[in-house]
């Protein structure tokens, strides 16, 4: 991209990120130390997306701060939120202004709680430096960079989701207790963000689930760290560097070979044996691609999103037959144009590859390439309407459907359940209903 | 004393004048328009959302361009419903997308080129609203010099807005900057193609889910002229004109008087406030209006054909709500502009917040509230959950945020910030505002909420 201007970014900024993986952490308060619009926004965000409450604690940094250094205001925050709700743990991200004006967040949090009975956990994640992803790995790498010990080796493979879905985590979940593998989820907004309403009433604040301490604690014992997203892997680094946990770094299991690999990485760590029920998954996957590729063989696909989903879902509908003709993602990423361009050699595909851009290039090289249904969050939408096709809408944020966070596209049966909303969007909007009767 | 101290609070006791209960006789009102308390989990949002968000983002052919780090411009893109008829308006976003190479050597030239490709991409956008955020009031963009720059260049208005999130206790601050810069920058530049004795404008009517296509036909209809809606699906040129109107009326008493009284003290035009929402204060702002232009006759002829038409639906949600108590919390106007209409379908409010009211608003609350109405200054999660649990009122009118808590109470919302399914304004808004409260308040699933999964 040659403009200096941005035109429909399909990317956050760090404290989303970061707010994100603190909420997927049993007990944890997230602390943003900024001015209250980097609270606010982010918060609404999270609530129109998951349609769950998404508290946030800020430290509410004005002139005073931007002339004197903002150290009061995160001290006196922190110091609220230990006696109002003695959280088990404060994560607090930081944002352009406090990054600009220069307080040292480690030292002056150190300083505000001695009491070692909440932690703190002192991410940096400026917007002006990457994208919400970035924030998300920076918030990541604190927590296990705060709490990971040396121990007993506790048998278990820590997995690190990257910005997905509760409804993902539970499939990913689900895999792992067909294959008898215990694991450490870094981090876990399973419950946290799917909250269900019980009778007895609910936690707005510190609600049940999340990961908890012990567990992060425990992350540099495991048998091994397996990062489904790339951009969040360095927390998988560091656990290899320092505590000599295997790290394995992939795209996301989405499709075949792609679940297959983490289903082999699975084992390989663990040691266990393939289970028939996962066989019988794999299969019906494999089933779900027959049944409908008469439908979907040559479709041409445009996909936006994360760099690791975006590149898992090009090799998946590839496999499936489509043509995947654009895969776009604001967050630059090393990894992301080999994936795409192995794909492309293996299926006699010609997929563009955009990286680090906006939606407004994306829909031009979308004109220029051609699509039949693209394939991304909620900000897809004008496009799709402005070429008269459909959007399946998945990722972050999508907040003009109901329950796409519940639903998985990982894991054998999440591979169904994206491949089948596909395939519906085509024969809801391109086949004559009289065609449709076998 | 009246005010109080949740027990949430009890470790931050500044939190106590901003609480309290009404007592006739012995009226206090909240400590307001103050700093937050740090870490107090607040509702509020930054300086630059009341200018973005609020004021500027409605005019619908402009380039809103976001002068800062991506997210700002992000969380901004199409989110309030303040809707317009072009789709340039809700459609795209622009932002400079600031990196860390801008944070060090300044961000001026990109905002210069950035400014320059939005007008060649977009040609038919007749100005570019440049707004500030934290980071280049922090690095010192002479962000004036690059507009005046860029607008010799392009040709068309480029109006800058200093409006860094860190300025201010809230949002409020940003609805004023905005306010004054349109006002500074834009009002008087040019006048209307005419003139006539019954022109008005609508201020602080920002189109949320269409209210504006609601009221501005009212006022219409009754033969007055409506010169400009500031700025609910406003064109960049309705803007300039407004010095020319005989009277503003003003709807969003908190964000907008500030321009009807800059208007007032140098145009020498009269503002006077109203309330479009209900049935009553929607009739009285028409006859006050009528009354000025002296079209009485015509006002009660557009009221008469309104009730009309609308009377009976509000009789028919009168009966299925009478007795509900509700919560109304807003931004700041909308917690007192719905206490009587809520009473015309026969719902008492006890208890208002706001998030960034001055002294006025409170004043107007209290003159509406009964006695031992709780009134809440820039209340917190943890102090809205504890009266939701305390006061267990029929329904809650809050924003998005406090949307999920309240369900997770089994406590029936309505989002009055962008509305369920509005527009509320006028008359006619009034039957759907009506109709989504019977539909929060009524509806099924309410009865599960507590019900317990046991072995019978």
């Amino acid at each position: 991209m040659t403009r200096s201007v941005t035109i429909n970014p399909p990317k956050m900024c760090q404290p989303m990120g970061a707010i994100l993986a603190y909420m997927g952490v049993h007990g944890c308060v997230p602390l943003v130390h900024g001015s209250q619009g980097c609270s606010t926004y982010p918060r609404y965000n999270i609530a129109r997306h998951f349609r769950e409450s998404a508290e946030v604690a800020v430290s509410s940094l004005s002139e005073d701060a931007a002339v004197f250094g903002g150290a009061q205001n995160l001290t006196e925050a922190i110091k609220n939120i230990k006696s109002r709700l003695s959280p088990e743990a404060i994560g607090i991200c930081t944002t352009c202004m406090s990054e600009t004006i220069g307080d040292d967040v480690k030292l002056i949090s150190k300083k505000a709680l001695q009491d070692e009975s909440t932690k703190i956990f002192p991410a940096s994640t400026p917007s002006y430096v990457g994208t919400h992803l970035t924030g998300y790995d920076n918030a990541l790498r604190t927590l296990v960079e705060t709490l990971a010990v040396n121990g007993e080796p506790n048998n278990k493979i820590n997995i690190i989701t990257g910005v997905i879905n509760p409804g993902d985590i539970r499939e990913l979940k689900n895999m792992l207790r067909l294959m008898n593998v215990q694991s450490i989820f870094l981090s876990d907004i399973s419950e946290t963000l799917d909250s269900p309403i019980l009778p007895g009433g609910h936690k707005p604040l510190l609600p049940e689930g999340g990961t908890k301490l012990v567990d992060i604690a425990d992350s540099a014992n495991s048998l091994g760290t397996i990062a489904i997203c790339r951009t969040a892997g360095s927390a998988a680094v560091y656990l290899k560097n320092k505590f000599n946990v295997p790290a394995i770094l992939d795209p996301a299991p989405i499709g075949v070979a792609n679940t297959d690999m983490f289903v082999q990485n699975i084992c390989l760590l663990s040691g266990k044996p393939i289970p028939r029920e996962i066989e019988i998954e794999r299969g019906r996957l494999i089933d779900s691609m027959v049944d409908v590729h008469h439908y979907m063989f040559g479709r041409k696909v445009a996909i936006f999103g994360d760099p690791d989903i975006v590149s898992a879902m090009v090799r998946f509908f590839a496999e499936a037959g489509m043509k995947p003709t654009v895969a776009m993602t604001a967050t630059k990423h090393k990894d992301f144009a080999p994936d795409i361009k192995a794909v492309n050699s293996e299926y006699k595909t010609d997929t563009q590859i955009l990286e680090g851009t906006d939606l407004y290039e994306f829909h031009e090289v979308v004109k220029t390439h051609g699509a039949e249904l693209i394939v991304g969050n909620s900000k897809g939408k004008d496009i799709a309407d402005d070429e008269n096709i459909p959007l399946v809408r998945v990722g972050f944020p999508v907040y003009d459907r109901v329950g796409v966070y519940r639903y998985p596209i990982i894991g054998y049966n999440g591979s169904i359940y994206l491949l089948d909303l596909m395939t519906n969007a085509i024969l809801g909007h391109k086949y004559d209903p009289n065609k449709l009767h076998q | 004393m009246t005010t109080i101290l949740p027990q949430c609070d009890i470790p931050i006791p500044q939190r106590q004048p901003h609480i309290v209960c009404h007592e006739p006789g012995n009226m206090i009102l909240p400590m307001c328009n103050v700093q937050t308390v740090p870490g107090d989990m607040t509702e509020r949002g930054c300086t630059f959302a009341g200018c973005r968000g609020v004021v500027g983002g409605p005019v619908k052919d402009v380039i809103q361009l976001v002068h800062g780090p991506i997210g700002c411009a992000y969380y901004t893109w199409g989110t309030r419903r303040n809707l317009s008829d072009m789709k340039l308006h809700r459609k795209y976003c622009f932002s400079t997308d600031l990196t860390e190479e801008s944070v060090i050597y300044g961000g001026a030239k990109k905002l210069y080129n950035s400014i320059i490709e939005s007008h060649d991409l977009f040609p038919e956008a007749k100005a570019v609203f440049v707004y500030s955020t934290c980071v280049v009031g922090l690095i010192g963009d002479d962000t004036e010099a690059v507009c005046k720059q860029a607008q010799e260049k392009i040709g068309i208005p480029v109006v800058p807005f200093h409006c860094e999130g860190f300025r201010g206790v809230s949002q409020s601050l940003g609805h004023h900057i905005a306010n004054r810069t349109l006002f500074e920058k834009v009002v008087g530049t040019c006048e209307p193609d005419k003139t006539t004795p019954y022109d008005m404008c609508i201020i602080g009517e920002f189109n949320i889910d269409g209210d504006a296509w609601i009221v501005k036909p009212l006022f219409e209809r009754m033969g007055a002229r409506v010169l400009s809606v500031f700025t609910g699906n406003a064109s960049y040129s309705d803007l300039p004109p407004m010095h020319r109107t005989k009277l503003n009326i003003v709807q969003c008493q908190r964000s907008s008087t500030y321009i009807a009284k800059m208007i007032q003290d140098k145009y020498n035009i009269p503002y006077i406030n109203v309330s479009l929402f209900g049935m009553s204060q929607t009739a009285q702002a028409l006859r006050d209006v009528g009354k000025f232009f002296h079209l009485e006759e015509n006002t009660e002829k557009v009221i008469a054909e309104e009730l009309a038409k609308y009377q009976p639906n509000i009789d028919h949600y009168r009966k299925r709500l009478e007795g509900k108590k509700c919560f109304i919390y807003q931004g700041a106007p909308r917690a007192w502009h719905w206490i009587e209409p809520m009473r015309e379908l026969g719902i008492e409010t006890v208890l208002t917040a706001t998030t960034f009211g001055h002294k006025d608003d409170y004043e107007k609350i209290m003159a509406r509230a009964q006695p031992g109405h709780i009134c809440i200054d820039n209340p917190n999660a943890l102090e809205i959950e504890e009266y939701l649990v305390k006061l267990k009122p029929d329904f809650f009118i809050g924003g998005l945020k406090e949307k999920y808590l309240t369900y997770k109470l089994g406590i029936p919302f309505i989002n009055g910030h962008s509305y369920e399914e509005g527009p509320y304004a006028g008359f006619e808004g009034f039957v759907n505002f009506a109709k989504d409260i019977d539909v929060a308040v009524n509806s099924p699933v309410w009865k599960f909420i507590n019900q317990p999964l046991e072995v019978s």
